[in-house]
């Protein structure tokens, strides 16, 4: 048992100092919070409007996103940060959008506005690849007929990077920047990578910012054809189509939001007076082979393992999995086995829940939306439901059920996993 | 030309321009006058091609960009346009 982090390494402790979200069940984390304590899923059928779908589209898609209405929601967000926001972003692409009212939330939470820390200070990570594919196929047709006229915006927004450039403008973030991709796990991937410029002392603070996934035709139809997707038997029951450790689980079901983490280093935080809202203790990316979709006990075993020995911990300290989750038979069942592996005996004890039933899989940012979950389940004292748990698949393990349960839980894994083998886990942890 | 004012066409031509700088910097349209640049108007080198294309997308032109080579200003732009439609 290791109450205590022992100095595993140099550098400072990293916090968490700002979060915010744009999802299908809450435009702010405060709403956020709420949906998951509640249990209220974003999953609803979706209507096709580029283009050829998969017969029974059911996804977690943001609705009623309002650009300007979400800019100007909060009088106190300072002017010249409203005017840069409008004038970088009003007419970029939606995935841009959402990562702006995102970053914005958490960092007016972290206090970094108008100047907490040095521009030079602050790192900015962006997590996601191919987050423009629903834009650049949107443009497809009227390129085919007048390539003329395509958009010479085109030549920066069709960049993941798009989103270093306007983020750090808007911000005024001048450290270092970089995509991090991992697939799925692009969320935890770009957390470590913040972790990691942190404790390096490159950074004082790092915004880490989970992009949308902006799916096009082309990506639901590619998903739906290597069977990834659910929701056959569920078609006319949307909101029970996402049933992660359930018997009748059939695939993932594709969810959207933007989501942003400030982290920074406790120095850096104290000596500003800002608020730890939690701390991120380690993680740990493990890669299992293969260039195909299949997970892999022992490369997710790795990952936690991993996580838990960057954190200075063992498996007794985890109270807490948010888990992976996605509602696919095989990565539910492979993700309950390495968890087996990982935590013993305590096994039964662990609390686990998937964020995913209640909204959707949000690919590359969902990493960070679910450390997100984590950290308002902590601050808030709650285990969030399994939505449509109605079978599980390992019956020892410690689920919660169709309501959230009260449980002060203090130190958590949190997994993501994606296509071409790629394992990650974080390590987070209360404050007070 | 016509020495006594703009021309009809040239005068429809400003009113797409005027359209399209609204929307890409968004200004009000009475900031807007021709003897301006989009320099002096915030434009930076993209948006002054974003103008440009919307511009002649909206006109049904396809112009050369070296034809915009020497403009200087809001006006030297509406003649280039104006010129390509006759």
């Amino acid at each position: 048992m290791t109450a205590q982090r022992p100095p595993v390494r140099p550098g400072p402790r990293v916090l968490v100092t700002g979060m915010g979200i744009v999802s299908a069940i809450g435009h702010t984390v405060d709403a956020f919070a709420a949906s998951l304590e509640e249990g209220r899923s974003g999953i609803r059928r979706l209507e096709p409007d580029l283009g050829a779908m998969p017969a029974a589209a059911i996804g977690a898609a943001i609705a009623g996103f309002d650009f300007e209405g979400l800019l100007g929601r909060r009088a106190d967000t300072p002017e010249p940060l409203v005017k840069a926001a409008q004038r970088v972003a009003r007419r970029a692409p939606f995935t841009i959008q959402a990562s702006v009212i995102a970053a914005i939330e958490a960092w007016h939470q972290a206090g970094l506005q108008p100047s907490g820390v040095a521009g030079e200070r602050i790192g900015l990570v962006v997590a996601g690849h191919n987050t423009t594919r629903r834009y650049q196929y949107s443009l497809g047709r009227d390129f085919e007929r007048q390539p003329q006229y395509l958009s010479p915006k085109y030549a920066l927004h069709h960049l993941d990077s798009d989103q270093i450039g306007v983020l750090s403008q808007i911000l005024g973030i001048k450290g270092e920047g970089m995509v991090a991709g991992g697939a799925s796990a692009s969320g935890n991937v770009g957390l470590i990578q913040g972790l990691r410029l942190v404790r390096l002392g490159l950074v004082d603070a790092c915004l880490v910012a989970g992009v949308v996934a902006d799916l096009s035709p082309m990506e639901w139809q590619a998903f739906h054809g290597i069977g990834a997707l659910g929701g056959k038997a569920f078609a006319d029951q949307p909101e029970r189509a996402c049933r992660p450790f359930d018997r009748r689980h059939e695939g993932f079901i594709p969810g959207q939001a933007a989501a942003c983490l400030i982290l920074e280093s406790d120095e850096s935080a104290r000596r500003r007076g800002a608020d730890g809202l939690a701390e991120i203790l380690g993680g740990a990316t493990a890669l299992h082979a293969t260039a195909f979709t299949d997970p892999d006990v022992d490369g997710e075993v790795r990952a936690m393992r991993g996580a838990l020995r960057d954190a200075g911990l063992d498996a007794a300290a985890i109270a807490y999995v948010n888990t992976h989750g996605t509602s696919s038979p095989k990565g539910d069942q492979v993700e309950m086995e390495a968890l087996r592996a990982v935590l013993g005996q305590r096994f039964p004890e662990v609390w686990v829940n998937a964020t995913k039933g209640l909204t959707g899989h949000c690919l590359y940012s969902a990493g960070v939306v679910e450390a997100i979950a984590t950290i308002v389940q902590f601050r808030r004292g709650f285990i969030h439901p399994n939505l449509n748990l109605e079978d599980p698949i390992e019956p020892a393990a410690r689920f919660s059920g169709a309501a959230a349960i009260r449980a002060p839980v203090r130190t958590a894994l949190s997994n993501s996993f994606g296509f071409g083998g790629i394992n990650t886990s974080i390590v987070l942890r209360a404050l007070a | 030309m016509e020495a006594w004012g703009m021309s009809v066409p040239k005068n429809s031509v400003f009113t797409v321009v005027k359209g399209n700088i609204v929307k890409v910097l968004d200004l009000n349209p009475d900031q807007i006058s021709i003897d301006k640049s989009l320099s002096d108007l915030g434009a930076n080198s993209v948006d002054r091609m974003e103008i440009v294309t919307c511009s002649m997308e909206d006109l049904g032109l396809d112009i050369p960009l070296m034809s915009f080579a020497k403009v200087s200003n809001i006006e030297g732009l509406v003649e280039v346009f104006a010129s390509h439609l006759r």
